[in-house]
């Protein structure tokens, strides 16, 4: 097997175009997991999937399965989930209430917080070996929590997590506010789908508005209007709906702002809207919301971001509220968790018809999604063959560009800046500068 | 009235079969709605997330969705069988003019060289009409519905 070089992995990636083999090839895929999801924060959950004590949930992190836990004194924790006998997962149910993990192999025993709890029949271990060795579940080596989002690192040198995050974290923070408590709440489970390509091709797509006329064209109605997608709430919550003409490209498109950060970070502006929001409900909580910040009120009712894709794997979607969790299964394989958000505090009304725009757009079935993995699927297949070696992103580059992973950047429309921000950052993930 | 209604299931699931979205959408009362939970034991369509909780107005958009020219996801289309069995009338329903079934569905699906095989619970309400049945709810709670997925467009 090759294994790849520095030289030869900052190759794949030229300023308009990259190598088929950053999609496709397994080798840079093995040292994508070590170099970036080995190396720098990743996304885990919300603390609000466990908000009791004793809850916990199962995902993975980079491939590796973990439990998220809340102890009986309310602190979350997330350990690997192996026992530390023989290795055996302690819990396989998706998510629950327990006070103590027991694994099945043993009966080995350990608290909600991981730590070490009993082994059966103890004696036939030498005296005090229990006792000195470390047999707790063991915790990622990094964890940190900012407004109930829980990152972690699978190496203790990643670098701090308000540097990592950067101007990101203003659009956490942007998402938190839209609540009249300042809080989101994850409280409806998650859907899980996976498609088979890889992860990047996802990440790029997500700061894509090139294709949004094109492959999304079945969701526009013969005006080339965006179908409604909410069902009977929408009116009644006062939603609004992405402005007309979905169908083809024209001037609204191309003035859209998108953007992006040092790290791989990028963003999508807020789509133009077709009307105001408006009605009774809209008018609860915006009283709410000037109750609860006064003259910030329509500040933070304001949402001025579509997405914000928080490199490499995760984005909160602003608008269709949810968390999109992008976990690399395989070089070609990649599983999608959807966490809808619900606004704390806010009318309930508004709650039903985000949940149903999640269900209509963003679930297995979803509108939306199902054409987007459609075209990921079909990019894998087409990018495995020996046609040509490089794939074209050169889109918007006769227009000024400044980002070159040191700061951040503005850009506008169907540009693909977002795809070249992101492989900016994975050099220098790849090759040592990250 | 057993035999009644069993055919009223097989052509209700032929309807998509044969993809006829649009017959099958007008089997379901204005206020009808198809619901396919994403967790086992769900009593509201609104304290989690669904797979499908399609309303008619959904429903009409989902399948004017299907005969679009350029829907990606169905080009080229899923065939599809649906498979309905262990037919049972609810006796505990005791709502005047309504009959609760319930059955297991299965849907066998190809496409693209892959042939998937769901499979769950169906329950269909019906209401007596003078023409016959109306649907005024249907929900499939599937044996996976927590799993993971890959792309669905037709109806369970």
């Amino acid at each position: 097997m090759t294994s790849y070089d520095t030289n030869a992995l900052r190759g794949l990636v030229q300023s308009d175009r990259v190598h088929k083999d950053f999609y496709i090839n397994p080798d840079v895929f093995d040292i994508e997991m070590e170099r970036i999801f080995g190396r720098i924060w990743l996304f885990v959950g919300h603390t609000s999937q466990v908000p009791n004590n004793g809850d916990y949930l199962t995902t993975t992190v980079a491939r590796q399965p973990v439990i998220m836990s809340r102890d009986r004194n309310g602190k979350v924790h997330v350990m690997f989930n192996r026992c530390t006998h023989r290795g055996s997962q302690v819990c396989l149910e998706q998510f629950g209430n327990t006070k103590r993990f027991e694994c099945p192999y043993h009966a080995w025993v350990f608290n909600n917080d991981g730590s070490f709890a009993g082994a059966p029949y103890p004696k036939g271990y030498a005296d005090g070996f229990l006792d000195k060795e470390k047999l707790d579940l063991v915790k990622l080596p990094r964890m940190e929590i900012y407004r109930g989002f829980v990152f972690v690192s699978l190496s203790t040198d990643v670098p701090d997590i308000d540097e990592f995050l950067g101007p990101m974290k203003d659009h956490i923070d942007a998402f938190c506010d839209r609540s009249p408590e300042g809080e989101v709440e994850a409280c409806a489970g998650v859907f899980r789908y996976r498609y088979d390509g890889n992860w990047k091709l996802q990440m790029e797509n997500q700061t894509d508005v090139y294709h949004i006329m094109f492959t999304h064209v079945s969701t526009t109605d013969e005006d080339g209007k965006q179908f409604r997608r909410e069902g009977a709430e929408e009116d009644e919550a006062g939603k609004v709906k992405v402005l007309a003409k979905n169908s083809r490209l024209d001037d609204q498109w191309e003035e859209h702002p998108l953007g992006g950060h040092r790290h791989g970070h990028v963003y999508m502006g807020r789509f133009a809207m077709d009307k105001k929001n408006s009605g009774p409900v809209y008018d609860r909580y915006k009283a709410s919301m000037e109750k609860a910040y006064g003259d910030q009120a329509e500040e933070n009712m304001t949402v001025r971001t579509h997405n914000s894709i928080f490199y490499p794997h995760w984005s909160i979607q602003h608008l269709s509220q949810h968390i999109r969790v992008m976990n690399p299964i395989s070089v070609d394989c990649t599983e999608n968790i959807i966490i809808p958000l619900k606004l704390k505090g806010a009318p309930e009304e508004m709650w039903h018809a985000a949940l149903r725009s999640n269900n209509n757009s963003h679930s297995p079935s979803g509108m939306v999604m199902s054409d987007d993995m459609e075209v990921w699927v079909r990019c894998h297949e087409g990018l495995k063959t020996q046609s040509t070696d490089w794939v074209i992103l050169a889109r918007g580059m006769n227009e000024k560009f400044s980002g070159d992973n040191t700061g951040s950047y503005e850009s506008h429309g169907t540009s693909e800046s977002g795809a070249r921000n992101q492989q900016l950052a994975w050099i220098d993930y790849m090759c040592g500068q990250g | 009235m057993l035999a009644d209604i069993e055919k009223y299931l097989y052509r209700e699931v032929r309807l998509l079969d044969e993809r006829r979205f649009e017959e099958w959408t007008d089997l379901f009362t204005e206020d009808g709605y198809y619901w396919v939970p994403a967790y086992p034991n769900q009593t509201d369509p609104y304290k989690a997330v669904s797979i499908f909780f399609d309303d008619r107005q959904v429903m009409r958009t989902r399948l004017s969705r299907l005969d679009h020219p350029n829907i990606h996801a169905q080009k080229p289309p899923s065939r599809t069988v649906h498979i309905v069995s262990n037919i049972e009338i609810d006796e505990k329903h005791d709502v005047e003019g309504e009959i609760l079934v319930h059955s297991t569905l299965q849907m066998m699906e190809f496409r693209l060289d892959k042939q998937t095989h769901y499979g769950g619970r169906a329950q269909h309400l019906l209401l007596k009409t003078d023409d016959g049945f109306m649907l005024k709810w249907k929900r499939v709670d599937l044996i996976n519905c927590d799993g993971v997925f890959e792309p669905l467009a037709i109806p369970f």
